[in-house]
């Protein structure tokens, strides 16, 4: 349970602000001028914030669509993403949300509006061209689905753009609102997973496997597409085993011919998000293997990476084609 | 360890009398009352009195790796009951407009409330806000040793439109008195959270002797603590790991069985 709301004065009656208040009602309320000064303050810490993180209603100003960094994306020429959320209702040890602000704190921001007029702008601004915008950079997209209801908004965005594509990225079960809707090609849901013994002691919170292949499967049998994402592939002793069972967990139930996409990475992280995570989490056996510096970015020492992305690629290959086939591109 | 931050000897009585501190009969620039894991510091009146007793009280304890805070005291509120306790979500400093928000873990049992912070007693009640003179100075400082998770301020109303408590020093004693449950319960809480904080770090006394070892330079003594901070965590027994590295002639050949063993460890997740 969140601990507080609070709620930037600015939006206090906005409509979706009210909804969210309806639900949020049993929580003490706090008014405030902008998230920032509840959010980016320095003397905060993430991992005590993080057991029952605040829920800060906010709007978003500026740079509500973004380009994506180099790297990101499935092959498109044009790529952005945007962020109706900050933060993640789960606790993956892994994630670069982990030592990317100073608060644990979700921020919902409530002016989806503005975000759609920036999209709707950008895809003009591309006409002809497929344009795709991921929405689970800084969040999950549909972790907080009963709060925020994003797909009943966006999906129907999306629809009336014609050259606009759309990549939902998550853990979450949380479909129901998109069963209830005519699917859309070019809305993928891209499930993430990790396999058992890596969920078990890094992915705090997130549903478990075999539910989310069930959320999953209900999606393509609605007809909607759907990608799956190994990434970060994590190392362990049994790594190699556990990511056989995982697929064969997967591919029992999802046939891999019919996926969007499927990509494949091995953990890494900025220096600086690195450094600030293990300060967090000194205890965490992920942040104390042998890991290399290259470029700013830490991650395996590059032959057991390697050897790593070999295995898995191969694995996958068994079951997935060839073109839906994305690997996780980070070096230089 | 927690620190009680009080304006008035009057506010921190409950506390001295409940934990049943003992005054420090040194002499200081602030009284004092120690207990076990934690003291009451009586700063006087005012917001720079209180950042100054937080400073100087944390400053004192420089082996201390985590603080927990608390400002008590009293405050006045228009529409409140005098007796009200209420813990601040929000300190707003009356001169510079600067906000303060501590931030609570856990949803608290005790009403919140915002807190402006004056430097001059008024009497200008205002409906949406509790009114005091040291909780900003007191979150101005305390934030600078902790994060805001570990500070909290609890106040109980001791003025309001109708009726002022003035400077009846019983009457806040027994005002705060009355809920010192409360208090001690949210005390709890905080003590809790500091320990888990403390606890993420090496004790003191390995760590001296593991230093003692070899010469390290500042980059390896880095290297060496995440290495140490990593072990301990995983509960390996240090008092073994200094035998076997008592054999080692180097700090580069401490590093690389640290790393060795933390290599090992971690495979396993």
């Amino acid at each position: 349970m969140a601990s507080c709301v609070y709620v930037e004065t600015a939006v206090r009656h906005h409509p979706r602000t009210l909804r969210l208040l309806e639900r949020l009602h049993k929580l003490p309320l706090i008014e405030i001028d902008h998230y920032g000064e509840v959010f980016n303050p320095r003397s905060q810490n993430f991992r005590l914030q993080k057991k029952n993180p605040a829920v800060i209603i906010a709007h978003k100003n500026k740079g509500q669509v973004l380009a994506a960094p180099e790297g990101y994306g499935l092959g498109g020429d044009y790529n952005y993403y945007f962020s109706h959320m900050l933060n993640c209702i789960y606790d993956c040890r892994y994630c670069f949300l982990q030592g990317m602000y100073q608060s644990a704190h979700q921020v919902l921001f409530v002016n989806y509006e503005d975000f759609a007029d920036r999209i709707r702008q950008i895809a003009a601004d591309h006409a002809g061209q497929p344009v795709w915008f991921y929405s689970g950079y800084d969040c999950d997209s549909l972790a907080n689905e009963p709060l925020t209801r994003f797909t009943n908004f966006f999906i129907p965005l999306i629809a009336g753009i014609d050259n606009a594509w759309m990549e939902l990225r998550t853990k979450s079960t949380q479909i129901r609102g998109m069963l209830k809707m005519e699917p859309l090609a070019r809305v993928v849901t891209a499930f993430s997973f990790s396999d058992a013994f890596s969920h078990g002691k890094l992915e705090h919170g997130v549903p478990t496997i075999a539910k989310r292949i069930g959320a999953m499967r209900r999606l393509i049998e609605a007809g909607w597409s759907v990608g799956l994402r190994f990434d970060p592939v994590v190392y362990h002793r049994d790594y190699q085993a556990a990511f056989v069972d995982l697929l064969d967990q997967l591919f029992t139930q999802v046939d891999g011919q019919k996926l969007h996409s499927v990509s494949l990475g091995s953990f890494r992280l900025t220096r600086d998000h690195f450094r600030r995570v293990s300060r967090l989490y000194p205890e965490e056996p992920l942040f104390a293997q042998s890991m290399h510096l290259n470029n700013g970015i830490i991650s395996y020492p590059l032959d057991r990476e390697r050897e790593m992305i070999q295995f898995c690629e191969a694995q996958l290959m068994k079951h997935i084609s060839e073109q839906s086939y994305q690997p996780c591109e980070w070096h230089d | 360890m927690l620190i009680w931050v009080c304006a008035l000897h009057c506010e921190a009585k409950p506390v001295i009398d409940f934990y049943r501190l003992k005054k420090s009969q040194d002499r200081h620039a602030f009284d004092v009352y120690r207990g076990d894991d934690m003291v009451c510091v009586v700063s006087g009146i005012g917001k720079i009195a209180s950042a100054a007793a937080c400073a100087w009280i944390a400053a004192s304890y420089p082996g201390e790796t985590s603080f927990a805070w608390i400002n008590l005291g009293t405050a006045g509120g228009a529409e409140h009951q005098i007796g009200d306790l209420l813990q601040l979500n929000q300190v707003v400093d009356a001169d510079s407009g600067q906000c303060y928000y501590p931030a609570p873990v856990a949803v608290s049992p005790l009403s919140g409330s915002a807190c402006l912070t004056l430097s001059r007693p008024s009497e200008d009640y205002r409906s949406d806000t509790l009114f005091d003179m040291e909780a900003s100075g007191f979150m101005h400082s305390a934030l600078r040793f902790s994060s805001a998770e570990l500070v909290q301020g609890l106040k109980v109303v001791s003025d309001n439109r109708k009726q002022q408590t003035g400077k009846d020093r019983q009457r806040i004693s027994e005002l705060i008195q009355r809920h010192i449950d409360s208090i001690h319960r949210q005390a709890e809480a905080l003590q809790e959270l500091d320990r888990e904080l403390a606890a993420l770090e090496p004790a003191a006394d390995s760590w001296q002797q593991v230093l003692l070892l070899a010469h390290f330079s500042q980059t390896q003594k880095s290297r060496l603590r995440i290495l140490w901070r990593y072990l301990c965590n995983r509960d390996f027994s240090t008092d073994s790991l200094l035998r076997q590295l008592a054999t080692l002639n180097s700090a580069r050949a401490i590093l690389e069985t640290l790393e060795q063993i933390s290599f090992r460890d971690s495979e396993g997740l």
